[in-house]
C-alpha cells in the first residue's frame, strides 16, 4: 500500500514539475527571483571597476599611503600642507566654478580636483586658492558592510517579497491553475486519494520553489563576492563561518518556501482570486510583531527572522515600516524555530486536506 | 459486491439552482442512456457518479462503492466527460499514458494499455500530437480513450457521440455494444433520443432535474415509432442529396434550408436514417454535420414526458 503511495505521489510530480518549471505563466517567479542576483552583481561589477581604477592611482601615486595618512587630511589645510603628507595627486583635474558674490554677482574661481588612494578607499579634494575647501571620502570594499547589506536585502526582499510571492504564484495555481484550465477532472478521476493528491502537488510545488529560490541565494553570495580578492573571501569563510552563514541562509529559504507554500496550496483550495489570500496573508505576516504571544506563533516570518544570521540592527533613521518590520523582540532557539515552523505548515496542510477532500468541481462559476 | 449502480432518493443544488431533485435509480449492465435536453441534469447524475461533486442529499454507491473512495472506485469506473480541455501542452498519448502511471501500472504496462485504448478508439496517426490541437471528433476520442484504457467495468460517457462523424459514430456505437455484451456498464448521456434509443438497453429520461421515466427501451420506443423526427443536414449539394433521400419511404419530407446551405428532412425511422448518412458519407458527400432540430427534439419530450416544454 505504502509503495503505491510512493508510485502516485511520485507521477504527480512528474506530471506537475512540468508546470511548476516552465509555465509560461510563472516567468515572473524566476525574474524575481534573479532581482537581487542581479542587484549583487551589478555591485560587484561597480566595485571591480572602482578598485582597479584607485589601483591604477596607487601605482601614478608618488608615495605609499595609507588609510591613516588620507584622514589626516581637513579643511583649510594649504595645497603645500596637503603635498608635503600626501605626495603630488596621481590624478588632478582644474574645473571653473562659478562662485556666488552677491545677489546678482559672481565671480569665476578656478577649483583643483586631487584624488588619492591607499588602494582601497579614495579621498578626493577641492582646492580653491592654494587651500582645500571640500572633502569627499569613499570608503573601499568591507566583506563585514557587504553581508549586513546582503542581510537586508534577504529579510526585506527577498523573504517578504520574492519569496512570498514566488511561492504564492506557484503553490496557489496547483489546484486552483487546473480548475481555471478545467483540467482538474483528469486527476480527481484516478484512483489517487485526494490527500495523496495534494502531497504530490505540495511536493512538486516544493521543488520548484526551493530549486529556484536556493539557487538564488546561492548565485547572491557568488555574485556578491566576486568583487573580493580569493584571499579575502578564505579569510571570512575561515574567521566569520562564512559558510555557515551560506547554509543558513540556505536553509531559511528552503523553510521558508516550506511554510509559504502550504499556506497558498490551502489558500488555492480556498479562494479563487488570489489578491484576497495575499494580502491577507501579508498583512498578517508584517503584523506579526505587534501580535499577541498566541498569535504570532501562527505565522511563518516569526520562526524565520529568528533564523536568519544577522538580526537586523535597529536604527534610528529607519522607516518606522521598516523597524517594525525587522523588531524581532523575543528571538527563539534556532530548533524551536525550525519545529514550529514545520508544525504550523504540518497544521496548515491538514486542515488544506480536509478541504481537499470535499474539492468539487466547479468550472462555470466565475 | 452488487452489480447496480444505486442512487438513493439523491438531491443536488448548486447554490439556490436545482442541478437534480430526489432520484431514485438502479441501473443494472448494459447500455444505459440518460437524455434530456440541455441543462435536464445529465451532466449533474454523471458527476455524482464518479465524484466530482458531492450530493446535497441522498446517497451514491458504485457497484457497492461510495464516490468520495476514489482510490477504490476509479479502478472499475472510467468517466470521459463533456469538459472539452486536457491538460497544458501533453500530447494525446501523454494524456492517456500519464494518468495510468496512477493506477500503479508500471510504464511497460500503461505504454501497452495506452496504445490499445488509442487503437480502440482509431487514433493510433495522430497519438503523437498536442490534445488540445485535435479536432472537435478527436478531441472526444482521446477522452473515450482515457476513460477505458485501465478497462473499467463501469464506463461513464457524457455525450460521447457528439461531434463524430457518421462513421466513427458507428465504429463507436459499436464498441459500446462490445463492452456491453461484456458485462460492463456503459452509461451515456445524449440530448436526443434517436441517437441512442437503437443501441441503449434501457433508457433514463431527464427533464428539469427530475427523473421524467426510466425504463426498458422497446416500450419507450414504440411510442415514438409514428412521431417522424426532423433532422438538420449541413452538405456542399444538398439538392443532390434531397434527391437520394426521396428515394427513401422512411423519409416523410425533405425541404431545403432557407440559407440553401442545408437539407431539412423528416424520417420515421430514425435508426434507418442514420445507417443511410453512413452510407452517403462514403458516397463522396461533404457533409458537414447532422443534428436533429432543437423545437423537434423538444417536441419529442413533449410527447414522451406529457409536460410542457422545459424552460430553460
Ligand atoms: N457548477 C454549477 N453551478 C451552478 N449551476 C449549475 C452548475 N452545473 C450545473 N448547473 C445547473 O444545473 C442544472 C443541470 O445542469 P447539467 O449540466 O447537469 O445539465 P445537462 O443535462 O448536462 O445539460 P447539457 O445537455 O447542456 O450538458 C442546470 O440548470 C445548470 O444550470
Ligand atoms: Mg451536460
Amino acid at each position: 500500500m505504502n509503495s503505491l503511495f510512493w508510485t502516485q505521489i511520485s507521477a504527480i510530480v512528474r506530471i506537475e514539475m512540468k508546470k511548476t518549471f516552465f509555465a509560461k505563466r510563472g516567468l515572473w517567479i524566476y525574474l524575481l527571483a534573479l532581482a537581487p542576483v542581479a542587484l549583487f552583481f551589478t555591485h560587484s561589477m561597480v566595485e571591480i571597476h572602482e578598485h582597479g581604477a584607485r589601483r591604477q592611482m596607487v601605482q601614478k601615486s608618488a608615495r605609499q599611503l595609507t588609510e591613516r595618512d588620507l584622514f589626516s587630511i581637513g579643511i583649510g589645510m594649504s595645497r603645500e600642507d596637503v603635498i608635503a603628507r600626501l605626495g603630488e595627486p596621481p590624478v588632478s583635474r582644474t574645473r571653473n566654478r562659478r562662485m556666488r558674490t552677491g545677489r546678482h554677482s559672481s565671480i569665476i574661481v578656478p577649483t583643483e580636483i586631487m584624488s588619492y588612494s591607499d588602494g582601497n578607499n579614495e579621498l578626493v579634494l577641492a582646492v580653491q586658492n592654494g587651500a582645500v575647501t571640500g572633502i569627499q571620502k569613499a570608503s573601499g570594499i568591507s566583506l563585514g558592510q557587504d553581508s549586513y547589506v546582503f542581510a537586508g536585502v534577504f529579510q526585506f526582499f527577498f523573504l517578504r517579497l520574492a519569496i512570498f510571492f514566488g511561492c504564492l504564484g506557484i503553490f496557489m495555481n496547483l489546484f486552483r491553475g487546473e480548475m481555471l484550465d478545467k483540467s482538474l477532472h483528469f486527476y480527481l478521476l484516478t484512483p489517487v486519494r485526494r490527500e495523496i493528491l495534494m502531497i504530490g502537488k505540495y511536493l512538486a510545488g516544493l521543488l520548484a520553489a526551493t530549486v529556484i529560490f536556493s539557487t538564488s541565494t546561492a548565485l547572491q553570495f557568488i555574485a556578491l563576492l566576486l568583487q573580493f580578492d580569493a584571499a579575502v573571501i578564505a579569510q571570512y569563510m575561515d574567521q566569520n563561518h562564512g559558510l555557515a552563514q551560506m547554509a543558513a541562509y540556505l536553509g531559511v529559504t528552503v523553510l521558508a518556501c516550506i511554510g509559504y507554500g502550504s499556506i497558498f496550496l490551502a489558500a488555492g483550495l480556498l479562494f479563487r482570486n488570489p489578491i484576497v489570500p495575499a494580502a491577507a496573508v501579508l498583512i498578517w505576516e508584517a503584523a506579526n510583531p505587534v501580535l499577541p504571544a498566541l498569535l504570532k506563533k501562527f505565522s511563518i516570518i516569526y520562526y524565520l527572522k529568528s533564523l536568519c544570521p544577522f538580526e537586523i540592527t535597529l536604527d534610528p533613521g529607519m522607516p518606522p515600516l521598516f523597524a517594525l518590520l525587522a523588531s524581532n523582540p523575543e528571538p527563539i532557539s534556532r530548533y524551536i524555530a525550525i519545529f514550529g515552523l514545520l508544525a504550523v505548515s504540518i497544521l496548515v496542510l491538514l486542515a488544506a486536506s480536509k478541504r481537499v477532500r470535499r474539492l468539487e468541481i466547479n468550472y462555470s462559476a466565475d | 459486491m452488487s452489480d447496480r449502480i444505486v442512487f438513493d432518493n439523491v438531491s443536488k443544488f448548486y447554490g439556490d439552482v436545482l442541478g437534480v431533485n430526489r432520484v431514485n435509480l438502479s441501473i443494472p449492465p448494459g447500455i444505459t442512456s440518460l437524455v434530456g435536453p440541455n441543462g435536464s441534469g445529465k451532466t449533474t447524475l454523471m458527476n455524482l457518479m464518479t465524484g466530482l461533486i458531492r450530493p446535497s442529499r441522498g446517497h451514491v454507491s458504485i457497484l457497492g462503492l461510495t464516490p468520495d473512495q476514489p482510490e477504490q472506485l476509479f479502478h472499475l469506473v472510467g468517466y470521459s466527460t463533456q469538459y472539452d480541455s486536457f491538460p497544458k501542452g501533453l500530447t494525446g498519448y501523454q494524456c492517456v499514458s500519464s494518468y495510468l502511471r496512477l493506477y500503479g501500472f508500471d510504464r511497460a504496462q500503461s505504454e501497452q494499455l495506452t496504445w490499445a485504448a488509442i487503437d480502440r478508439v482509431g487514433l493510433r496517426d495522430a497519438a503523437h500530437r498536442k490534445a488540445a490541437g485535435y479536432s472537435k471528433g478527436m478531441r472526444q476520442r482521446i477522452r473515450l480513450a482515457q476513460s477505458l484504457a485501465h478497462n473499467p467495468r463501469v464506463l461513464v460517457l457524457d455525450e460521447p457521440l457528439n461531434g463524430l462523424d457518421p462513421l466513427v459514430r458507428a465504429e463507436t456505437i459499436a464498441l459500446f455494444r462490445a463492452l456491453a455484451k461484456g458485462g460492463c456498464h456503459v452509461i451515456l448521456s445524449s440530448h436526443v433520443l434517436h441517437e441512442v434509443d437503437i443501441i441503449s438497453d434501457q433508457v433514463i429520461l431527464m427533464s428539469a432535474g427530475y427523473v421524467a421515466a426510466e425504463g426498458n427501451i422497446q416500450s419507450v420506443r414504440s411510442e415514438i415509432e409514428d412521431h417522424p423526427m426532423q433532422i438538420l443536414i449541413r452538405c456542399d449539394r444538398p439538392g443532390e442529396l434531397a434527391s437520394r433521400f426521396f428515394a427513401e419511404d422512411h423519409v416523410v419530407e425533405v425541404r431545403l434550408h432557407n440559407d440553401r446551405r442545408g437539407l431539412l428532412v423528416k424520417t420515421k425511422a430514425p435508426d434507418r436514417f442514420y445507417l443511410l448518412m453512413n452510407r452517403i458519407a462514403l458516397d463522396g458527400f461533404a457533409v458537414e454535420s447532422v443534428a436533429p432540430c432543437d423545437d423537434d427534439v423538444n417536441s419529442v419530450y413533449e410527447y414522451l414526458i406529457g409536460a410542457e416544454e422545459p424552460t430553460r
